[in-house]
């Protein structure tokens, strides 16, 4: 570890006001129980940040992002005035449902690699208890900032090319999933201008093709039907941001099935995407269930269960009667049994 | 970095890494257009050791180094190339690569001046994805960037003739005449392909 530089700053939501006002900063030093705490946050980055993050082009497809150029300023140059245009770019996309926060650029180097790490601390109320001999006092403390509240966030970056690197990160933001856009957007999109590294159409379709495989995979019925109840469910996943373990664990798989679908995957399993069901469906859009009579029950995946009404059939040897109603809109013959699932 | 270490380290890259890349690039891509009609070919490979170290070498307008840092700043290493059939196609090819890839440039190549004639295309430069190379491999070495180009039949016949004639390394350079017969090729290929996009569009709406 060697941190260099950590400049700090109070970003207020200003959002939508062209007014300008200089945001007040400070240096921090490089020794005391702060730096401690955010020396922490500089060495732990790897592992808390956890969605690989890109900047993205310029709205024009020009080879250009105004954050990163932000970034690479200061890295060129660690000061003061520097950290604050990174500041200001925040102010300027923070609302007031956002709220105040304390901004840190931490500097540093590892190797041949300079790194940076900007976290944004999330404001709020505190009450301070001192125990003095047999007294107590308490008193309300405003502008705390804790790094553990539910907004917290934070980018790093780590490149050996100030030219032609930073392109590629790491960030965290506990809100990601928030059903409000203005606020699932606020650190990535809007302050970092950058997307997930891994599409949402790249990972979803990953997934989709992994768990397709793994029905094809296994001969237990047990796996197969809980694999296709899933694929009905994972409508409900839409737009959520997650990895493939996180979605596996929404759609309660069972360990089994999580490992048979894992083991299609391999290093993929932990990258970040934003669930896309347009995509998904277009690898797993038929459910189909083949029958010992020689019948096979083919719909939509996620309408299969509403298409399919399913009893216990009259007579005994645990069968399955399927009852369906509508008007027949097609028939066809074919010389090969069609297996929908999957195509 | 001289000129040798430069070619060692390219050819080193090129030799662990750029060679697979490009394989498994070409797969994927390939994977992805699948569905996507009147594809005619979809190529990905390795910038060759000769092309690197001539583009490595390209001065700027005040004659500096234009690649200060080549092996950090040429993002073309793997070059990867989608034909489709007509001008539709293009912009079908585009979408799907948007969907599945991270850009960091989007270009219309055109010529800068409507009355000029020239290379037409798209391209894209584009992150190379997680999961290409083998995790084995030194992370230094793999590129961050590939580059994709998606032209019709028409505008990849024009750009591979006018570099056949163009930049033959022994050759005299053209002439004015030579650069507006290219031009005029360049010409009748943008009009092929507006009549047969036109044709394509007027048959599939009837």
């Amino acid at each position: 570890m060697a941190i260099e530089h950590i400049h700090s700053f109070l970003v207020h939501p200003r959002k939508g006001i062209a007014e300008k006002r200089k945001i007040g900063g400070t240096t921090v030093q490089t020794s005391g129980k702060l730096f401690g705490l955010l020396s922490e946050i500089y060495l732990s980055s790897d592992a808390q940040c956890d969605i690989e993050i890109a900047f993205n082009q310029s709205a024009t497809g020009v080879q250009a992002n105004l954050c990163r150029d932000l970034i690479i300023d200061y890295l060129e140059g660690p000061t003061l005035v520097r950290g604050r245009r990174l500041a200001e770019r925040l102010e300027s996309m923070t609302t007031r449902r956002s709220g105040l926060g304390l901004l840190f650029v931490i500097a540093g180097t590892e190797g041949r690699d300079h790194k940076v790490v900007v976290s944004r601390f999330p404001t709020d109320v505190a009450i301070l208890a001192e125990e003095k001999s047999e007294e107590l006092s308490v008193q309300f403390l405003e502008r705390v900032f804790m790094k553990n509240a539910t907004s917290y966030k934070a980018a790093a970056y780590q490149d050996s090319s100030l030219k032609a690197g930073f392109w590629t990160g790491r960030a965290v933001d506990r809100q990601i999933n928030d059903r409000v856009a203005q606020i699932s957007d606020y650190w990535i999109a809007d302050f970092l201008a950058s997307g997930f590294q891994v599409t949402s159409a790249a990972g979803t379709r990953i997934l989709a093709v992994a768990i397709r495989n793994a029905a094809r995979a296994t001969t237990d019925i047990n796996i197969k039907s809980e694999i296709a109840a899933a694929v009905t469910l994972a409508k409900a996943l839409k737009g959520r941001r997650s990895t493939t373990i996180g979605f596996e664990n929404l759609l309660n798989l069972s360990e089994a099935a999580k490992k048979l679908i894992n083991a299609q995957i391999s290093e993929h399993l932990e990258d970040q995407f934003q669930f896309d069901w347009k995509e998904f469906s277009e690898h797993l859009a038929y459910r189909s269930i083949e029958l010992d009579n020689g019948a096979i029950l083919t719909a939509e995946a996620p309408r299969f269960d509403e298409v399919f009404h399913r009893d216990r059939a009259r007579t005994d040897g645990g069968g399955i009667r399927f009852t369906t109603e509508g008007r027949i809109t097609g028939e066809r013959l074919g010389k090969s049994k069609v297996e929908r699932l999957g195509k | 970095m001289n000129s040798s270490q430069l070619e060692v380290d390219y050819r080193r890259r090129l030799d662990a890494v750029l060679g697979p890349l490009a394989d498994a690039l070409q797969n994927q891509l390939t994977d992805y257009l699948r569905d996507v009609p009147r594809i005619d070919r979809v190529v990905a490979r390795p910038k060759s050791v000769d092309r690197f170290l001539a583009k490595a070498a390209a001065l700027n307008e005040e004659g500096k180094p234009k690649y200060v840092e080549p092996l950090n700043q040429i993002q073309d290493q793997v070059g990867a190339r989608v034909i489709g059939l007509y001008l539709s196609d293009v912009d079908s090819v585009s979408k799907t690569i948007e969907k599945y890839y991270h850009p960091i440039e989007t270009r219309d190549v055109v010529p800068d001046s409507q009355w000029k004639f020239g290379y037409f295309g798209k391209h894209f430069i584009l992150l190379v994805p997680k999961g290409l190379v083998s995790t084995e491999i030194d992370k230094e070495l793999v590129p961050r960037f590939f580059e994709l180009q998606i032209k019709t039949l028409f505008q990849h016949a024009w750009s591979e003739a006018n570099h056949d004639l163009g930049y033959k390394p022994a050759s005299a350079p053209l002439g004015r005449d030579d650069e507006r017969a290219l031009a005029f090729t360049s010409a009748q290929a943008w009009g092929a392909d507006r009549m047969f996009d036109d044709l394509h569009r007027s048959l599939v709406h009837q």
